[in-house]
């Protein structure tokens, strides 16, 4: 790029799922003077939120011929799998795999601890176990300063923070986090949220043997739909109304579905054609058309863009079939905390008040509230300093189609940039590995050419 | 291919791109000083607030202005609008396919380099905005009529 320094040397802030991919990236680069520090808070790196569950059940929702961290080796993760003697005997590339998570997490474990290996001796990689505190603009680049109370500096850093961990709403808590204490399996519990964290504390509810009612509240009440085998139809850009209102698209939407539905193509097949143009889409739309899709359109398309494996889609479903589970459309007006909860629930068409007695609120909700309140030091000190500004929508950074982080007063800056889901304000769908491998190789042909 | 509708709705969009910001055009005015059939223009201009480029206001001091600013609208979003998919023959789309009656798709050539053209046709059209080409308008019209007389 002309105008940027040298950058060789370049920190990446969070050692996640999408910092991994990132650093396996730029380092297929052959330049011998590159300098990769991976930054990360956690005891492991690789894991992030996303991949540091244990639990079995807890399965990838993406299949695994999707799963490599490499964009341009599709078949890297299948082949891992294959290697390590993780696949049946009757498993082919094109039949579905949803591997366990942590199953994952030690994929990318391995994938960094070779990197490591290869690296020794050039010394272009370096890990680094500390919690990142601030990133601060240098004249010759950036300085890191770490929690210990040391530094690093570096022509450029990358925030991949990852999801934000947000604290739990109010009297809710996360699940496996340090207020999860045991609880009676009996007791009846109360979930925010229907979508695939739901399902997740679900499982892990399972697993740990409980027995009682689970209520899960979201304004909709929608559980996601099952992946289905399938073949995504085809279209071009050409094709695909750009710039529109919202409801103007949604129309055209509606009726492809439609039309391809007689022809016997299913639902999933017309979803997941879209995906190539999906940024393309977000990144057209007027800031109002963005807006009313956060508000009012994105739970629906979430359920049938984000889907969950077919095993796990049955096994929810009988729950909910068996009582087990029940999906409530609406809001919670009201919270009594004592020995026990008390929770107001609010019927979303009916607009009735219920009252239920719950032992425990789990917070499933999953959505960024506000970037700019982020319980990341790193990304909330850029914010505070105007380095960086909050995306209009306020649901990540406002970075530049380049992954630049835009400072308050408009200015792109050429030393801080961010990938993965801090980016979602630009990109839209960057929260999933597919994507993120494909903006990680963008980036990495933009930064070492 | 671009049809007639799709050029009044361009002719009709450059014409509100024009306008001091904020201004509302009489759908009289635009179709006489752009030539258009004021019937189509009704239908068109209703189109494309459906899809959200222009608003309206209704009554005597009514008419249409653009419902964002000139530089943020697309040409090639536009067309999409009034035309559907972009394609330079009926057999070179994919949501909008039509079979040609005469050859066989999977050994035809044009077809093919058609493709390659509707590509192309996007490139161009979604790379420029209303405001480039009003400008080119105020530019290059004059030369053109110099080097037809």
């Amino acid at each position: 790029m002309s105008g940027r320094g040298s950058s060789n040397s370049i920190i990446i802030v969070g050692g996640g799922a999408s910092g991994v991919v990132l650093a396996a990236h730029l380092l297929k680069s052959a330049n011998p003077d590159l300098r990769v520090t991976l930054i990360e808070k956690r005891p492991h790196f690789g894991q992030g939120i996303a991949y540091s569950t244990l639990l079995s059940a807890h399965v990838l929702n993406v299949s695994a011929a999707g799963m490599s961290a490499y964009a341009d080796d599709p078949g890297n993760f299948w082949r891992w799998l294959q290697a390590g003697g993780l696949l049946g005997q009757d498993q082919t590339p094109l039949t579905p795999f949803y591997a366990p998570r942590s199953v994952y997490a030690r994929y990318l474990k391995e994938l960094l601890d070779d990197l490591e290996t290869r690296e020794r001796e050039t010394g272009r990689l370096r890990l680094i176990r500390e919690e990142s505190l601030s990133i601060s603009p240098t004249a010759s680049g950036v300085e890191v300063t770490l929690a210990n109370g040391t530094s690093v500096v570096a022509h450029l850093a990358v925030l991949a923070t990852g999801h934000d961990e947000q604290p739990a709403q109010g009297h809710a808590v996360r699940m496996g986090s340090e207020a999860d204490t045991a609880l009676d399996p009996d007791s009846r519990v109360m979930v925010l949220g229907t979508g695939l964290s739901m399902v997740d504390a679900f499982l892990a509810l399972e697993q740990r043997g409980h027995k009682g009612e689970i209520i899960a509240v979201s304004r909709r009440g929608l559980l996601p739909s099952p992946h289905r085998k399938g073949n995504p139809i085809k279209l071009d850009v050409a094709d695909i109304p750009l710039g529109t209102q919202l409801s103007y698209f949604v129309g055209w939407f509606r009726d492809l579905i439609r039309e391809n539905q007689k022809a016997g193509v299913d639902w999933r097949d017309v979803v997941d054609g879209l995906r190539p143009f999906n940024q393309k889409i977000w990144q057209n739309w007027p800031a109002s058309a963005k807006r009313r899709f956060v508000e009012h359109t994105k739970a629906w398309w979430d359920i049938h863009r984000h889907r969950m494996a077919p095993e796990v889609h049955a096994e929810v479903s009988e729950a909910v079939r068996s009582g087990r589970i029940r999906l409530v459309a609406g809001r919670v007006v009201g919270i009594d905390a004592g020995e026990r909860v008390s929770v107001d629930i609010q019927a979303r068409h009916s607009q009735a008040i219920e009252t239920v007695e719950v032992a425990r609120i789990y917070d499933c909700s999953g959505i960024v509230r506000d970037i700019s309140t982020s319980s990341n030091s790193v990304v909330r000190s850029l914010v505070d300093r105007g380095l960086a500004r909050p995306d209009p929508l306020r649901i990540g950074l406002d970075v530049s189609a380049n992954c630049e982080i835009i400072a308050a007063d408009g200015a792109v800056s050429r030393k801080i940039l961010a990938v993965g889901p801090l980016t979602r304000g630009t990109f839209f769908e960057i929260d999933a590995i597919p994507d993120i491998r494909v903006q990680c190789a963008r980036l990495t042909r933009q930064l070492l050419g | 291919m671009l049809t007639k509708k799709g050029k009044y709705g361009l002719k009709a969009l450059v014409h509100l791109a024009g306008m001091p910001a904020g201004q509302l055009a009489f759908v009289n005015d635009i179709a006489t000083a752009n030539t258009i059939p004021k019937k189509f223009l009704d239908a068109i201009l209703g189109e494309l607030r459906n899809a959200g480029f222009v608003q309206s206001r209704k009554g005597k001091d009514g008419g249409y202005r653009l419902a964002r600013p000139a530089d943020e609208i697309r040409v090639g979003h536009v067309v999409r609008v009034l035309d559907g998919p972009l394609a330079p023959i009926p057999c070179a789309s994919r949501t909008q396919y039509q079979r040609c009656e005469d050859c066989n798709e999977a050994t035809c050539q044009v077809r093919h380099l058609m493709l390659e053209v509707r590509q192309a046709i996007a490139e161009v059209l979604d790379q420029r905005s209303l405001a480039e080409m009003r400008d080119i308008g105020l530019d290059e019209l004059p030369v053109a009529t110099k080097i037809q007389a």
